[in-house]
Order: structure tokens, then C-alpha cells, then sequence
């Protein structure tokens, strides 16, 4: 039996989802215009106010929405390459044409309209990556299949690093989330993990002892992968050996003790046999911990250089005052510790709305955009702030319900990437004013204020929401 | 349809975003709930104290006359980052206010190193003034309101003392000043600072990240309003002050009056003095300057501070000690042949009769008889030997107030010197007798006493045997009564019918015939000693010690010129006048009056 709602046009749509979304937006315009109201301002209701801009925006967006729950749900699949290929025009006319905000040439500008493409790139991309992982001979575990894949991933990612927008590059590294979900080997998902964090501390680590540690994290999983222990112990114990041979060679020739080097000799060979003992034994994942391995060495000195040379001295301190090797309320920790002021002050029910102090009088800078969430925590306390967690909580959990919903892979694979990116930066936005994450700037999804981001993504999570609704129409009207 | 390691990474995945939403959830309730740190650091980053600065408490004297006056005053500030930015009008500014443009660009220049901060421009802004200014209604400016003292008298600069902003050093030795406070340096104002202070008033404001008022917290319920400093009744009698610094004009001494029934301070002048005036407002610094290079040094207090020989005004002590020790009787004789003779040692007089008794020698100042008095007091074979005698004495000279100071409600108060047996065993290696110290019996040598201690000895000698300790704060506004010991009788080791023939000396020496004949006024019966110090540096040091009239003495007075000759040619007609001032309220000796003003004496140890 079909009834109305499942064979109208709005047939099959998730409500909950669209009821959370639009939850999200009016709180994000209450908090906007908290962090923005101005007192003295004439009019309340004058254009000139960001939060009536923004109103404009939700709008705007809401009809994309719309439209986009209208429309017939192959034409996601059909335009994924396209728009890929779009997307990273896009990006790479940012590169060259852009404009440059807060050190970032991640920016189109028409008059006083400022879009960033990459927070559209991400909606591409996503598709992209829904497409190919749902075709025919997509093998997740295939090195074949993973390098693809991988291609796929980083190459907007180094354009959008490149544009020095390190933050929004950072998010695609979610998707990792996805290729997990599904069925990347979990010997390759954590040594991807350990890895990025390697690098993100690897300038306060000598490089002998990194260079050991990913030996050992690579070792370690390629065991676990493998199964195989006895011949990787008797692997590492000559590894070590050959060390100590060559050590002692250089010794005996009353040389220089170089450590590193001695260490770089014996990996070396030890590749040279692993990869001899993959082709013999055709364990080919062998193949990609030795290509993992090999990369993080060629990037092992390009961190360094990445970070004195590629990051802009602000973000440099960011990360050392994240890391706690630089303490400097003044300037690179004065945001964070303001919105932690902002928060803390807040206690269990907040100051009352439009009565937050370090918001109305100006202390937390950025506070309708990358520090929103200070307005909720300050006015609406540890209870509001936890209202709007749950509902941004419970809307990652709806999409990956919706994915996991129905087999088939284009659109379950998409609603995990939407989960991913939303989880990503309510993690590294919220934890950021709160002092748990180095400050990148990205937005809170539906509540930062900035058109592009809002509009942007409405259309991820509707594609998503189409997308759930057509698989589920067909299922309902079969 | 899902294959068991789906399910399981599904379940793996929830619980990763459960993790990551638990940290966030643990973290936000440590901030917020837990660590109360932030909600004090929000209270810092918007909340300003303002304060509000009381008037200082006036000072008035005996008769209800303002001594000081707090006349409202304000400081020009500015804030720099309010200042607009097309800029104002400087010349408005400068007129109105009197100052160069270079001296309003370089206070900008220092404002500007703090830009957010409020930084005063000028202070002692009058009345008049901020209104114009706050007419021109210039944004970044604003006027504190303060209070600055007046003197409408102009008289009592070192009695008064003056008010100073507080220095780095007062701020780490009173930790309860700040910085820009006012705070009494000298006289009056430092010894009643507590009093005359009053206390601050503080407002809380709220301020945005730039440091604009936002408003009263809280609707100012923790706010405070300032509470003026209380008064203070002088014991100074301020017609009499303004005569006595008339008279003392161009000579170099001091002039104390004290009313002996009470210990009360009448009149003080320590010479040259100042306008109290010329301590106060933007010409301050200058004028301390100018005075701080007088060689005069008119800033330094000589009514408290001084170390002067007494002179012959001792010798009524010595008198005194004499009666009581019982070494001698007032019919005592003693002859004096223009002069004390023993052996090689010498102490010159002036004609006089013949032997005399002590009435006489009191009269008319004779050296020799006071030596012999003294020599007795020392050599008395109760004590054994002279150093013995030596101790008796001095005691007896300390419980006269002298070598100690006499705890008067005055800071600084000088201690004078009286010598003691140390000193002598050191400059004379152990070897001496009462011939070798004889000096000090008329006051000479060792000896020194502030001009307070010897209106105090005038004081003593009128109650016949006590004082109170002199003060200069009658009654304090909200005090009940003056601190204990102003009003305890404080008696000297002489009992007072031992006093009497002494004062019928110093009457005869005014009113029969002797040194201070001059200082005689009809039906007052004054009572009087004059003194010559001599003096190593130039001329004798002229001195007067007097009270009146002799029965129920109002006035007990003595005054010190450095240089002024003898005690009869310069001390007593100022002495004599005053007392006739105060007593009479009328001057029937003008030509005395003109003849004492247009006595300048030279100084060639001060005007090099």
C-alpha cells in the first residue's frame, strides 16, 4: 500500500533530517545575531545588519533546498565527474585569480559577494568519491583500487593547501571515516591515523626517532594485516643487526657516527626485501605499506620545511601554542583564551540571550563566524551548548543511518562523506573555542555566519537527502 | 544482508563519534561548570574601577578662620585612541587652558605610547576653565574632578606644610595609596593625613574590548561615593600668625607662642617663610625648585628642626635646678666684677651692680652668678664627683623637655641636643669638672634647643613647674577629644614654689629695671628674659623668652634671630609686640612696629 507522503514529490523525504537541519539554521541565525546585535543600531531590521544578510542566505538556501528535493536523484550520479572536474577549475582559478583573506587565497570576490569555492569543491568531491567507490571492480583493498582513490583525494587537497587554506584541506583527510565504513583494511586506517599525527608534532621529534616509530608502525601493521609475526620479528632483528654491521663499519673506519644515516642504510634494504618478499610471496598489500612507508620518508623532511617555509607565521604559533611550546595570551593565544573566557563564563545556563558580556562588548574577535559557538556557550550556558551538540550529534547519526540504510553503494557512500566533513568540523570548531583543537579556520556547519559556507552546506546535506529519498521511493512504491 | 565485519565497523564508527562528542561534552562542563577561573577573568576583562576622588578636609583656626581651604579643581585627561581622527582643535585648547601647542603635542606624544589608557594632560584645571573646555566638547578629553588647597591667610607655609602626589617610595611604604593620589608631605597635612584624607569613592564600570564606558554594574550597587576628608580646628590664631611672619620678615630665626594653660600652639614662624600658595598648581615644581636653591632655606622648619644655643634664657633653668638641689637660697650673693674669674678661665659680663641676689640676676642677666650656681649644682659633695653632679643636672634639664623632642603632634619635630657625660668623657678623654663645661651654664657650648622646646621652657615657667605637650590641633571633626597626652599636666623635677622667685626675677628684669625694660605694657605685667648666644660664625643670636601676663599667663612666648644681636635689641620688641597684639588686640607702638619691619640683617653665611 502507498499512501500520500511516500509517492508525492516529497515522497520518501527524511523530515527528521530536514527538521533537524532547519533547527540548526535558526539557531545559528539567533546566535548570529547575538554576536552581532548592536545596541545602538537604528533599525533592527535594516540590511545593513549581518544577521539579516544571513537571514537573506538561509533563504536563498532554503530554496536551493528546495529544488534540490525535487529533482531526480541520477543526475547526482550522472554530474559527479563533471562537477569534479569543475571543482578543481574552480580551485585552481582561486590559486591564480583568488583573493587573499587572513592569509588564505581561497577566496572569489563579485562586489561585495565573497565565495569560497572550496567549501562548494567539497559537495564535488564527495560525489566523486560516492561514484567511484560504487563502481564495478572498486576494490577497496585493491592497491590498484586505493591508489585511484587516493589520486582522487589529494589532488584538490594539495591545491587547497596550496592555497594556503590548511583547514579546509585537513577536512578531505575525514574521508578516511568513509573509506573505513567501507572496509579499508583497519592495519591501514591506523597507521594512516598515526601517521598525520606524526606530522603534526614531527618537528618536535628528532628525526632518528620518527624514522624508528614509523618502522615500527608499519612493521606492526603489515603483521597485523598479514597475520604472519615469526618472519617479521626475524625481519626487524635483522634490520636491527644490519644497523649495528654498519655502525660498527663506520667505526672501524674511524668515521663519523651518524645515527640517522645508518638507520636510512638498513630501511633502505629492508625495503629492497620487503618488496622482493612481496612479489614472492604475492602478499601485495605488502606493496602499500611499502609505498606509505617510502612517502612518509620523502615527507618526513618536507615537514619541517612544510612548517617553517609553507605555514604563514600565524599558523606556525597556532601550533605551538596548541602544543603548549608557546604561551602568548597577547597575540597567537588571545583568541582561543577570549572564547574560553567566553564559554566558561557561561556556567549551566548561560547569561541570557543577548546578555553575554565578553560577546556584546566586543572581547571575542570573530564571533559571528569561527568562534560562534562562543555566543551559545556564553549566553545559553552548558546547557544550551549541549542542546545544540545533540542536535548536530544527532543529525551525523541520521546520515549515517541514511546510509546504511539501503546497499546501494553511491548513496551510502555519500552519506558518509556528508557524516565525515560534518563531523570534522563541528570536532575542530568547537574543540578549537574550547581550547581541545589547534585553531584552523573553519566554519561551524549552519551556524557560522558566511553565505557561501551556508548555502553550500545545505546542498551536501540535501544532495544526501535526495539521494535517501529516491532509494527509498523505489523501495516503498516496489 | 550485511556481512558481520560491516555491523561490527558501523558500531565502530558510532562509537568514534561518540567519543568525540563525549570529549567535547567533558571539556565544555570542565570550563564551564568546573574551573571557576573563567568566569573571574570574564569579571577582569570588563569591569573598571573608577575612582572618585574626595575633597581634603579644611583646616581652620582658633577663631573659625580658614587656615586652608579645598577649592574644587579638576585634571585634564585624555584618552588617545578617542580622539578622532580628522583631529581638534589644539589652539582652543591651549588658549583656554594657557599652555604652549609643544607642551600639548608632547603630552599627546606620552598619551599615545598607551593608547587606551587614561593619561592626565594637566592638572589644577580651574572651574572656569572646564566649563569652556566642556563647551568645546572635544571626544577623547575629559576632566577628573580633584580638589587643590588655598590658603586665604597666605600664611603658616612650613606650619601648614603641603600636599604632593604620592612618590614610587610613599607607594611602597603606604600600600594603600595609588598612584595619583594626593597625600600631605609636611606639617599639618602629614601629621593629620589620616584625617584630613578622607577616603576614595569607587565606581564600577563596565568597558567593551576597547575600553568604552558600557555603564554602571550592576546599576552600581557595589559603587561607593567619596567622603571628604574631616576638618581641623588649629590651635594657630592666624591674625597673630600673619603678624609674627610680618615682623620676622628679612631675618633668619623663629618666633613660637604657646598658651601654657593649655599646651596650645598660638603662633609658630620659622623665618624666612613662603606663601603656602606657591606649593599648590602647575607652578609648584618651579617655586620648590627656587626654594630648594634659597639659601635661606625656607622650606626647612626652624620652629621644630633648629639646634640654637639657648643663651641666657638658660640661665632660668639653672636658677630652678639650683633652688630645688637646694644649693642655693634667692638671697644668695654673689659678686660679679664684670665677670666670673678663676684661674685662667673667664666669663664676661656687662656693668651691672655688685654682689646681687638671684632676683637681680635674673633681672639683669648677670654671668658670673649663674656660673657660680652652676659650679655648685655640679660640685655638690652629695654626689661625690662632678660627673655625678653632671647627670643630676642633666635629668633635670630633660625633664625641662630639652635634649629629647617633646612629642607634639608635629612630624619632624627636631630633639635639640643637651651633651651628656659620654660626650664630655670623649672630647676631653675622661679629664673634666664643672670649670671645664661652665659654659653651659648660660646656655653656650654644647648646648641646643629648638625654639619649641624654649617657648615650651616660657610655658613651663608661667604654670610654675608644668606643661602640657605644646599642639597645634585644637579639635579634629568627628573626635571627641584631642589624643590623651595633650591633655596631661607633664611636671618637671622642680617643685613649683621653687618657680616663684625665679618669675618675680624675669618680672623686675621688665618691670623694675634690667635687660627687657622695653618689653613693659601697661596692666599686663609681662614676664621676660632675654638671651645673647654668642655665636662662632658672626653676630650673637638675639633671643626672648616671655609670658603674660604674670598671674594666669595667656601667653608664653619665645623668639629666636639668628644674627640679631643683642636678646633686648631684636627678639624682645617682636616678642613685645606680639604679645601685645594677642593680648590687647590693638598695637599702640606703631613706630615700634615700623622700626622692627625695616630691620634686615645681613646674613653673609647664607647670602654667599
Amino acid at each position: 500500500m502507498t499512501n500520500e507522503r511516500n509517492s508525492g514529490i516529497f515522497g520518501g523525504i527524511d523530515f527528521k533530517c530536514v527538521g533537524l537541519y532547519i533547527a540548526l539554521s535558526v539557531v545559528g541565525l539567533m546566535s548570529i545575531c547575538a554576536a552581532t546585535y548592536d545596541k545602538e543600531s537604528m533599525s533592527f531590521f535594516a540590511m545593513s545588519n549581518l544577521y539579516m544578510k544571513q537571514a537573506m542566505w538561509v533563504g536563498i538556501a532554503w530554496l536551493f533546498a528546495f529544488v534540490l528535493m525535487l529533482s531526480d536523484s541520477r543526475y547526482f550520479h550522472m554530474l559527479a565527474y563533471p562537477a569534479y572536474a569543475v571543482g578543481i577549475l574552480l580551485l585552481l582559478g582561486t590559486l591564480f585569480f583568488g583573493r587573499e583573506v587572513n592569509g588564505a587565497k581561497a577566496w572569489f570576490e563579485f562586489g561585495s559577494l565573497r565565495v569560497q569555492p572550496v567549501e562548494f569543491a567539497k559537495i564535488a568531491i564527495a560525489l566523486a568519491v560516492a561514484r567511484m567507490m560504487s563502481e564495478n571492480g572498486f576494490e577497496i583493498n585493491k592497491p590498484a583500487s586505493l591508489f585511484k582513490l587516493a589520486a582522487l583525494i589529494l589532488l584538490p587537497l594539495g591545491i587547497i593547501v596550496a592555497q594556503n587554506d590548511t583547514g579546509s584541506g585537513i577536512v578531505l583527510g575525514s574521508l578516511i571515516f568513509v573509506l573505513y565504513r567501507e572496509g579499508l583494511n583497519k592495519w591501514l586506517c591506523i597507521p594512516v591515523l598515526f601517521v598525520a599525527l606524526l606530522f603534526v608534532v614531527s618537528f618536535i621529534i628528532a628525526p632518528t626517532v620518527l624514522t624508528l616509530l614509523l618502522i615500527f608502525i608499519f612493521s606492526l601493521s603489515e603483521m597485523m594485516m598479514n597475520g604472519e609475526w615469526r618472519s617479521r620479528v626475524v625481519f626487524l632483528a635483522a634490520m636491527f643487526a644490519l644497523s649495528i654491521l654498519i655502525y660498527i663499519i663506520q667505526w672501524a673506519a674511524g668515521g663519523k657516527m651518524l645515527y640517522y644515516e645508518t638507520l636510512l642504510i638498513a630501511s633502505g634494504v629492508g625495503v629492497a626485501a620487503a618488496a622482493i618478499y612481496a612479489y614472492r610471496s604475492n602478499l601485495r598489500n605488502i606493496y602499500l605499506i611499502v609505498a606509505l612507508y617510502m612517502a612518509s620518508m620523502l615527507f618526513l623532511p618536507m615537514s619541517q620545511y612544510f612548517f617553517d617555509s609553507i605555514l604563514k607565521p600565524h599558523q606556525q604559533n597556532r601550533i605551538l601554542t596548541f602544543l603548549g611550546l608557546q604561551e602568548d595570551l597577547k597575540k597567537t593565544g588571545y583568541n582561543v583564551h577570549q572564547s574560553k573566557i567566553a564559554i566558561g563564563s557561561g556556567g549551566f545556563f548561560g547569561k541570557g540571550y543577548l546578555h553575554g558580556t565578553q560577546i556584546q562588548y566586543d572581547f571575542v574577535p570573530e564571533k559571528h563566524t569561527d568562534f560562534i559557538f562562543c555566543s551559545i556557550g556564553e549566553e545559553w550556558g552548558f546547557a544550551g551548548s549541549a542542546v545544540v551538540l545533540v542536535l548536530l550529534l544527532l543529525l551525523i547519526f541520521r546520515l549515517m543511518k541514511m546510509g546504511d540504510r539501503y546497499g546501494e553503494p553511491f548513496g551510502r557512500v555519500y552519506c558518509y562523506c556528508v557524516a565525515a566533513i560534518l563531523l570534522f568540523h563541528v570536532l575542530v570548531n568547537v574543540g578549537m573555542t574550547i581550547g581541545l583543537m589547534p585553531v584552523m579556520g573553519i566554519p561551524l556547519p549552519f551556524i557560522s555566519y558566511g553565505g557561501s559556507s551556508f548555502v553550500a552546506f545545505t546542498i551536501l546535506l540535501f544532495v544526501a537527502i535526495n539521494l535517501d529519498a529516491s532509494t527509498r521511493r523505489l523501495e516503498l512504491g516496489r | 544482508m550485511k556481512t558481520y565485519d560491516e555491523s561490527a565497523r558501523i558500531r565502530t564508527l558510532r562509537v568514534v563519534v561518540f567519543i568525540i562528542f563525549g570529549a567535547i561534552f567533558l571539556r565544555l562542563a570542565w570550563i564551564q561548570l568546573i574551573d571557576s577561573r573563567y568566569k573571574e577573568m570574564a569579571r577582569n576583562n570588563i569591569l573598571r574601577h573608577v575612582v572618585q576622588y574626595p575633597a581634603r578636609g579644611e583646616v581652620y583656626d582658633r577663631n573659625g578662620e580658614y587656615l586652608v581651604q579645598s577649592i574644587e579643581c579638576y585634571d585634564f585627561m585624555v584618552v588617545y585612541r578617542e580622539i578622532p581622527g580628522e583631529g581638534f582643535d589644539t589652539v582652543r585648547i591651549c588658549e583656554t587652558l594657557g599652555i604652549s601647542r609643544e607642551r600639548l603635542e608632547r603630552e599627546l606624544a606620552s598619551a599615545r605610547m598607551a593608547p587606551r589608557a587614561p593619561r592626565k594632560i594637566l592638572g589644577f584645571v580651574s572651574q572656569q576653565e572646564k566649563l569652556q573646555l566642556d563647551e568645546f566638547n572635544l571626544r577623547g578629553f575629559y576632566t577628573v574632578a580633584r580638589t587643590v588647597r588655598r590658603y586665604p591667610r597666605k600664611v603658616g607655609g612650613n606650619l601648614l606644610g603641603y600636599v604632593g602626589e604620592v612618590t614610587e617610595d610613599m607607594l611602597r611604604r603606604y600600600p594603600d595609596y595609588r598612584a595619583g593620589d594626593y597625600i600631605g608631605v609636611t606639617g599639618v597635612e602629614s601629621a593629620y593625613e589620616d584625617v584630613l584624607r578622607g577616603r576614595k569613592g569607587l565606581r564600577i564600570e563596565t568597558r567593551d574590548v576597547h575600553g568604552a564606558p558600557r555603564g554602571s554594574y550592576m546599576d552600581g550597587a557595589f559603587d561607593t561615593l567619596p567622603e571628604t576628608g574631616s576638618s581641623i580646628v588649629c590651635t594657630i590664631d592666624a591674625r597673630l600668625q600673619l603678624f609674627a611672619e610680618e615682623l620676622m620678615e628679612g631675618k633668619v630665626g623663629a618666633a613660637v607662642a604657646i598658651e601654657p594653660s593649655t599646651g596650645e600652639i598660638l603662633m609658630m614662624v620659622s623665618s624666612p617663610t613662603y606663601d603656602p600658595d606657591e606649593l599648590v598648581g602647575r607652578e609648584r615644581g618651579n617655586n620648590y625648585m627656587k626654594m630648594l636653591n634659597n639659601k635661606r632655606r625656607p622650606l626647612f622648619n626652624r620652629a621644630v628642626r633648629a639646634k640654637y644655643p639657648p643663651g641666657s634664657t638658660f640661665k632660668l633653668v639653672q636658677g630652678l635646678i639650683g633652688l630645688q638641689e637646694g644649693v642655693l637660697k634667692p638671697t644668695n650673693m654673689y659678686p660679679c666684677h664684670m665677670g666670673y674669674h678663676n684661674g685662667r678661665v673667664t666669663v664676661k659680663c656687662h656693668a651691672h651692680g655688685s654682689p646681687l641676689n638671684l632676683y637681680e640676676a635674673v633681672a639683669t642677666s648677670c654671668n658670673a652668678y649663674f656660673c657660680y650656681v652652676f659650679r655648685n649644682i655640679l660640685d655638690n659633695p652629695r654626689y661625690g664627683n662632678v660627673k655625678d653632679g653632671f647627670d643630676v643636672w642633666r635629668e633635670y634639664v630633660e625633664s625641662f623637655g630639652f635634649g629629647r623632642n617633646l612629642d607634639t603632634d608635629f612630624i619632624g619635630e627636631g630633639d635639640g641636643y643637651v651633651p651628656d657625660r659620654k660626650f664630655y668623657d670623649w672630647r676631653y678623654r675622661g679629664s673634666w669638672n664643672s670649670q671645664t663645661v661652665l659654659s653651659l651654664s648660660i646656655g653656650q657650648g654644647e648646648l641646643g634647643c629648638t625654639p619649641l622646646q624654649m617657648a615650651n621652657l616660657a610655658a613651663i615657667i608661667a604654670n610654675r613647674g608644668y606643661y602640657y605637650v605644646p599642639h597645634i590641633v585644637r579639635s579634629v571633626e568627628g573626635r571627641d577629644s584631642l589624643d590623651a597626652r595633650f591633655r596631661e599636666r607633664h611636671y618637671t623635677k622642680v617643685e613649683p614654689k621653687y618657680f616663684d622667685p625665679i618669675v618675680e626675677g624675669m618680672w623686675r628684669g621688665v618691670n623694675v629695671g634690667g635687660t627687657s625694660t622695653l618689653a613693659r605694657l601697661e596692666g599686663l605685667d609681662v614676664c621676660g628674659k632675654t638671651g645673647t648666644a654668642q655665636n662662632p660664625h658672626g653676630d650673637d643670636h638675639s633671643t626672648f623668652l616671655s609670658f603674660a601676663p604674670k598671674d594666669n599667663p595667656r601667653i608664653a612666648i619665645s623668639v629666636y634671630v639668628e644674627n640679631g644681636g643683642f636678646g633686648a635689641s631684636t627678639a624682645l620688641p617682636i616678642a613685645s609686640l606680639l604679645e601685645e597684639f594677642y593680648l590687647t588686640d590693638t598695637i599702640q607702638r606703631q613706630r615700634l612696629v615700623d622700626m622692627v619691619k625695616s630691620k634686615n640683617i645681613y646674613y653673609p653665611a647664607y647670602d654667599k
